[in-house]
């Protein structure tokens, strides 16, 4: 402390940093804490090594998840990066004859929704071919990327790109005087360059590509330049320019650049696909496809929240994959239960005495299970369970949950063929679809499924399917009959009943109109609807359905958007909620709220603040902040003296000096004026808070007022 | 070579200045067509250049600079010496400059540049045999030259301004420095007067100002192009075939009587040409290609010009497609490829009826599929930009106020607005035609949430929405989420929004524009099912 304090006479430096440093047993805080055992409610019956175990299972499960969901995000790039990869290998193919001077190719990329990966599957496609070249269209290409930072100005930008792609030319570097040879950013240098790079390639004129990536951030009148220049060398050295850009607007550059620039460029412009498409095919094809079965199954409030997330505020893949991944991690460290997703423990395992705490929950649990199927038993008999019959429940819940929610994915896909079906015929059927654009329906038939309520929709399939026709009844059947056939093998072998039922329509349905067709229809429809019915059962329904299954746990989404106003002010009046979770748990109850002494300084100086008209008088304001200090410091020293009663060990206010502790009794003058110091510092401090927070506006209206910014707080007290 | 024309005055008068006495510094303007006066400049000085000593007894080396190129002085004097000498800088020496004999670094500074004059000057007299001891002699052998005379054409010289300012003034006065023959010539857009350096410190030029040329004369520079585009005969790969020249001639004079009115310069008129005519021609080689399947004989069908007939009914039948080709191409909405592919004619179009007429697929509306894709609170803040930056900042309380009688308050402001035309006073412009003005964040953030309330109430999430009971306390917190500032901030990188004031004051509030049209405010608005021009101070 003292080197510090020596310090603060420095005129030369105008902060100081003056460390914070608790000391033991000083503060009654800190103390209280101690009282209090630091564990909580879900650690109460955790395995040994349970942290462990659950990160291990994570990562499995999410690391399954995501590789799933790469590849459904590879998928919907992929039409796009083969057009973009064929453009760019084109480029200097087919060019209209009787063009007035030779255009330099632009290629814009729009990629609003799919992450930065999807530029670089572009690049890295680009790149792979280059040696293989079997079209005579296609030609090989040297791609070099740039960021905003590297084109500050034209000299620097040209430099980055001439040297970017001489520095990738792999064949011995030829000596260069730097004072008697060329200027290396000049574009003469690189047209140097690739005259002899063409010539030893053996490539027919390779193409050179500059990946632009965040276009939009580039300088306009810096770039303008560079197209300016390099479109001097065209055709010669055959650039290429690709531009990244989110920007949606897809004339960005006609309304950035001027026209004297746009017509040296050939432009065009590819937009990767966006919009809610791309949520649907994600969640569709992650948790409702019979191709894959993840280990973690969301539940109705993940989805709608994922669903109100992505359209509302962020639709991008890489916010689907960061809330999933948030989802997975929430699971496996809420829930002590969640290390039996992939497997049960051993008996072993179970039967140690450390983690008996963990065998007895889990008894419990499975007691009450059995208590609800079987009246006979008591519920004091979970006692006696064997540990090897916990294992086999848990084995048979684990399959049962999956079967189950293989039977979900079974039905939503036999209803989305019918689906497809009936609207290529004209029909509306159900009303929605994965393909048309404004397909956000389909998350709510999710959501529908996940809360089991979707049997409306499947009673209205059946009586559309009665009343239709021969050849759409034919397609019907077709597709169902394709489907169920076409699964998986393990799916394909949990059917036998069912692939039997639609054989039979299928041969039932001969080629060629029949009078029965009616009858037919009626069959099948009663078939479906009651083979939908069967599968489409709630997930929650199964023994320890809340270890493979989100159900309806709310997704912590204040965490992910926080209002920023309303958590300060919360902060600012309930700062010990945000402190001292951990205890609220335990005690399972709305915490004893604090009195106003109990908070810290700048929460006190806000509580005041809010009292205050409109215009704050400083002044007032201390008085008011000082007389709930004094209250704290005569409680604090009445608490000191009750629960020690010796005036030695007397706890002293925080951030204290050790000179301040004195007993209640002994209050002289000095220590008054030292404690009037102090209060002045803190309000000061305090005020310094409040202020930089934003609370404060200072206006020169009035002497010794501050004005309000804040107004109208919904303080519960 | 034939000079273009409408230049043939100008093309004459620099020949002769350049092979007799010229000026030491020439500045020729041309403000329509810039490019073709680079290429017809070009063409003089070749010719000049490769004259012979009968008609002119001087070599002329020359070089052209463009001043965006040769954006610092090293580059500049790079490309000039290399150029007059005729050096070409090769990869595996480690790209050299030309150096003289003596060894000499000339692309330092401008004294050295000199002294590289001076050298290149000297080695080009050696190459041309014109030596010290022929001088002395008075008399010169028959065919030979007298002299090497330099030309230095400065391209766009108005943007040495930026770019190159201390080398104006030693670039006016390049013949007297360096001492060896040489004029420079500057030719740009821009005049004279707004590139002089202050003090009279450049010579005045010798003024070349190119007049704007006239339709017959576009259309004629148009039709001499056809010539070199003909150079392969087979009809099937390249639409510019001999036999179809008349065709063009007609065709030119048609797209000249369309888009003259438009455009002067030839360079565009071209390339509205380029994208036109591939299609305006395929009627004609389909049915060629039609008779040679038909006779299936390899060799025998010549192929012949099209009829009067077929001519008429072409033109006819493409008239419209110029109008929409000059809308779509001046602006470079799209470009010339992409436009002949979207708007080839249909494939049997001469047996269409006679009346009919090309539609052409509009190209001109921006694709606005993406901006649909933006995010929900995205489209919000576009729309309360937009409001925040047409809006005077004092109808705020009028249009987004909710008082007690708040229904009432707003009608009154609008149907006031809309009558507002007083006969006799000068009416005020709208703000929408101003452009937008600048709005602090909270000001926007403000309209946000009275946006946000008017019609985002349906669409929240049921379980949130449940805890918050006091009107608008819901939206009072989804107008302050992270989520929001993100979305402001990723607005603004893609161009959606300005910043107008820089990133690095943390005093006050920061300040945007909106920068969407109100076209795309409407689509969003649609969307969004905002009544936007109930919101609008000044109503469309």
């Amino acid at each position: 402390m003292l080197d510090v304090a020596s310090n603060l006479d420095d005129i030369s430096k105008t902060t100081f940093c003056i460390p914070y440093r608790p000391q033991e047993g000083s503060d009654p805080i800190e103390k209280l804490k101690r009282f209090i055992p630091p564990t909580s409610s879900s650690q109460d019956y955790d395995l040994e090594n349970g942290l462990e175990l659950r990160f291990e299972a994570y990562r499995v499960a999410w690391k399954k998840c995501l590789d799933r969901m790469q590849g459904i995000i590879r998928d919907l790039q992929r039409s796009t990066v083969k057009a973009v990869v064929q453009e760019v290998r084109s480029s200097y193919t087919n060019i209209l004859p009787g063009l007035p001077h030779p255009e330099l190719p632009v290629i814009s990329v729009i990629n609003p929704g799919l992450g930065t990966s999807f530029m670089e599957n572009i690049t890295t496609e680009l790149e792979a071919n280059n040696s293989e070249v079997d079209l005579p269209t296609s030609v090989g290409s040297s791609v070099i990327h740039l960021y905003p930072p590297d084109l500050p100005n034209l000299s620097t930008g040209m430099r980055a790109i001439i040297s970017g792609f001489i520095e990738k030319d792999e064949r011995e570097n030829v000596k260069r005087n730097s004072g008697a040879s060329m200027a290396s950013y000049n574009i003469l240098y690189l047209a140097a360059w690739y005259k002899s790079w063409a010539k030893s390639g053996g490539v027919p004129q390779p193409n050179l590509v500059v990946v632009l990536h965040d276009f939009e951030q580039f300088d306009p009148l810096v770039m303008q330049d560079v197209f300016h220049i390099c479109s001097t060398q065209v055709p010669l050295v055959p650039l290429i320019f690709l531009l990244s850009m989110t920007s949606p607007s897809s004339n960005y550059l006609n309304t950035t650049y001027s026209r004297s620039t746009l017509s040296l460029l050939r432009l065009r412009t590819f937009s990767a696909p966006s919009g809610i498409h791309i949520l649907q095919e994600l969640v569709v094809k992650t948790f409702f496809h019979i191709d894959f079965e993840p280990d973690i199954m969301i539940g109705p409030a993940i989805l709608e929240y994922l669903q109100d997330y992505f359209t509302r505020y962020n639709s991008s893949t890489d916010a689907v994959l960061t809330l999933l991944q948030l989802v997975h991690l929430h699971h496996f460290t809420t829930d002590p239960f969640s290390v039996l997703v992939h497997q049960s423990p051993s008996a072993g395992v179970l039967s140690q005495i450390s983690s008996k705490p963990f065998l007895e929950m889990l008894k419990a649990r499975i007691a009450l299970l059995l208590d609800d199927n079987d009246d006979a038993m008591n519920v004091e008999d979970w006692q006696s369970l064997a540990t090897a019959s916990v294992v086999t429940t848990i084995d048979e819940a684990r399959s049962e949950f999956y079967l189950r929610a293989r039977n979900i994915r079974k039905a939503f896909g036999v209803m989305l063929r019918i689906q497809t079906v009936l609207e290529s015929n004209g029909h509306k059927g159900l009303e929605w679809t994965l393909n048309a654009e404004n397909s956000g329906r389909v998350c709510n038939v999710l959501l529908d499924i996940l809360r089991g309520q979707l049997s409306r929709d499947v009673k209205r399939l059946g009586l559309i399917i009665k009343k239709l026709s021969y050849d759409e009844l034919r397609a019907v059947v077709n597709s169902v009959h394709r489907y169920v056939f076409t699964m998986p093998p393990q799916a394909c072998s949990e059917e036998p009943e069912a692939r039997a039922h639609i054989a039979y329509y299928y041969s039932q349905l001969p080629d060629g109109p029949h009078v029965s067709t009616p009858e037919i229809a009626a069959h099948f429809s009663n078939w479906i609807t009651k083979y939908l019915g069967d599968k489409l059962l709630p997930l929650d329904d199964v023994d320890l359905w809340d270890v493979w299954y989100a159900g309806i746990t709310p997704f912590p989404s204040e965490l992910i958007n926080p209002s920023i106003r309303a958590s300060i002010i919360a902060g600012l009046l309930r700062p010990h909620e945000f402190l001292e979770d951990l205890e609220i748990r335990v005690v399972r109850q709305r915490p004893i709220p604090k009195a106003l002494w109990e908070l810290p300084d700048t929460s006190i100086l806000f509580k005041r603040y809010l009292d205050s008209g409109k215009m704050v008088n400083v002044y007032d304001w201390y008085e008011a902040f000082k007389s709930v200090l004094d209250t704290q410091r005569t409680q604090l020293l009445e608490a000191a003296a009750m629960s020690s009663g010796t005036p030695s060990s007397s706890p002293r206010k925080r951030g204290r000096k050790p000179k301040n502790q004195q007993p209640l009794l002994d209050t002289t003058e000095v220590e008054e004026e030292k404690w009037g110091i102090e209060t002045q510092a803190r309000f000061i401090r305090a005020l310094h808070e409040l202020d930089y927070l934003g609370f404060i506006k200072h206006t020169g209206r009035k002497a010794d007022h501050v004005l309000r910014t804040v107004f109208d707080v919904d303080d519960a007290e | 070579m034939l000079p273009v024309p409408g230049y043939e005055q100008f093309c004459d008068d620099l020949s002769t200045l350049l092979s007799t006495y010229p000026p030491s510094f020439i500045y020729v303007q041309d403000i329509e067509s810039i490019r073709t006066t680079f290429n017809v400049i070009d063409t003089v000085l070749r010719d000049v250049s490769q004259a012979t000593p009968p008609q002119n007894t001087f070599k002329v080396h020359y070089v052209r600079v463009d001043a965006i190129s040769c954006f610092t002085a090293r580059l500049f004097f790079e490309t000039v010496i290399n150029t007059l000498v005729g050096w070409e800088p090769k990869w595996e020496d480690g790209c050299t400059n030309w150096s003289p004999e003596n060894e000499l670094r000339w692309n330092e500074n401008l004294d050295t540049f000199l002294h590289g004059l001076r050298a290149a000057h000297q080695h080009l007299c050696q190459q041309h045999g014109i030596g010290a001891t022929d001088k002395g002699k008075g008399k010169q052998r028959e065919g030979s030259y007298d002299d090497v005379r330099f030309v230095v054409v400065v391209e766009r010289a108005e943007r040495l301004k930026e770019n190159l300012p201390d080398m104006i003034v030693p670039l006016t006065r390049l013949t007297e420095m360096a001492r060896v023959d040489l004029t420079v010539i500057f030719v740009s857009q821009v005049g004279w007067e707004h590139i002089r350096p202050p003090l009279g410190a450049s010579p005045d030029p010798y003024f070349m100002d190119i007049q704007g040329i006239s339709k017959d004369n576009v259309a004629k520079s148009l039709i001499s192009n056809f010539s070199s585009l003909s150079v392969s005969e087979d009809i099937l790969n390249n639409p510019y075939h001999p036999a179809l020249a008349s065709l063009y001639t007609h065709f030119i004079t048609t797209l000249c009587d369309i888009c003259f009115p438009f455009t002067h310069d030839p360079q565009e008129l071209q390339y509205i040409a380029a994208a036109r005519w591939p299609g305006f021609v395929k009627p004609i080689i389909d049915a060629y290609k039609q008779q040679l399947d038909e006779q299936m004989d390899e060799n025998g069908l010549e192929f012949t010009p099209p009829s009067e007939e077929v001519r008429m009914r072409l033109i006819r039948y493409f008239n419209p497609t110029f109008t929409s080709a000059l809308e779509a191409l001046l602006p470079r909405l799209t470009n010339a490829t992409d436009w002949a592919k979207a708007n080839e004619p249909p494939p049997n179009l001469l047996s269409l009826p006679r009346t009919s007429t090309a539609s052409t697929t509009s190209t001109s509306k921006p694709d606005s599929s993406n901006i649909r894709a933006l995010p929900r609170m995205s489209k919000f803040i576009l729309v309360a930009s937009f409001l925040a930056s047409t809006n005077p900042p004092k109808s705020d309380i009028r249009m987004f106020g909710r008082g007690l009688d708040e229904k009432k308050r707003r009608r009154r402001a609008t149907a006031k607005t809309s009558g507002k035309t007083k006969s006799g006073a000068p009416s005020k412009i709208p703000q929408r035609l101003l452009g937008p003005t600048a709005f602090a964040l909270d000001r926007m953030v403000a309209i946000l949430g009275g946006l946000l309330e008017e019609n985002d109430v349906d669409t929240r999430m049921g379980g949130l929405a449940k805890e918050f009971k006091i009107p608008g306390e819901y939206t009072d917190m989804e107008i302050g989420r992270v989520g929001v500032y993100s979305n402001v901030i990723e607005l603004t990188s893609m161009g959606l929004l300005h910043r107008t004031s820089p990133p690095d004051r943390l005093d006050g509030p920061p300040m945007f524009k909106c920068a969407v049209s109100y076209e795309t405010t409407l689509l969003l608005a649609k969307e969004l099912d905002v009544a936007l021009n109930d919101l609008l101070w000044d109503p469309m």
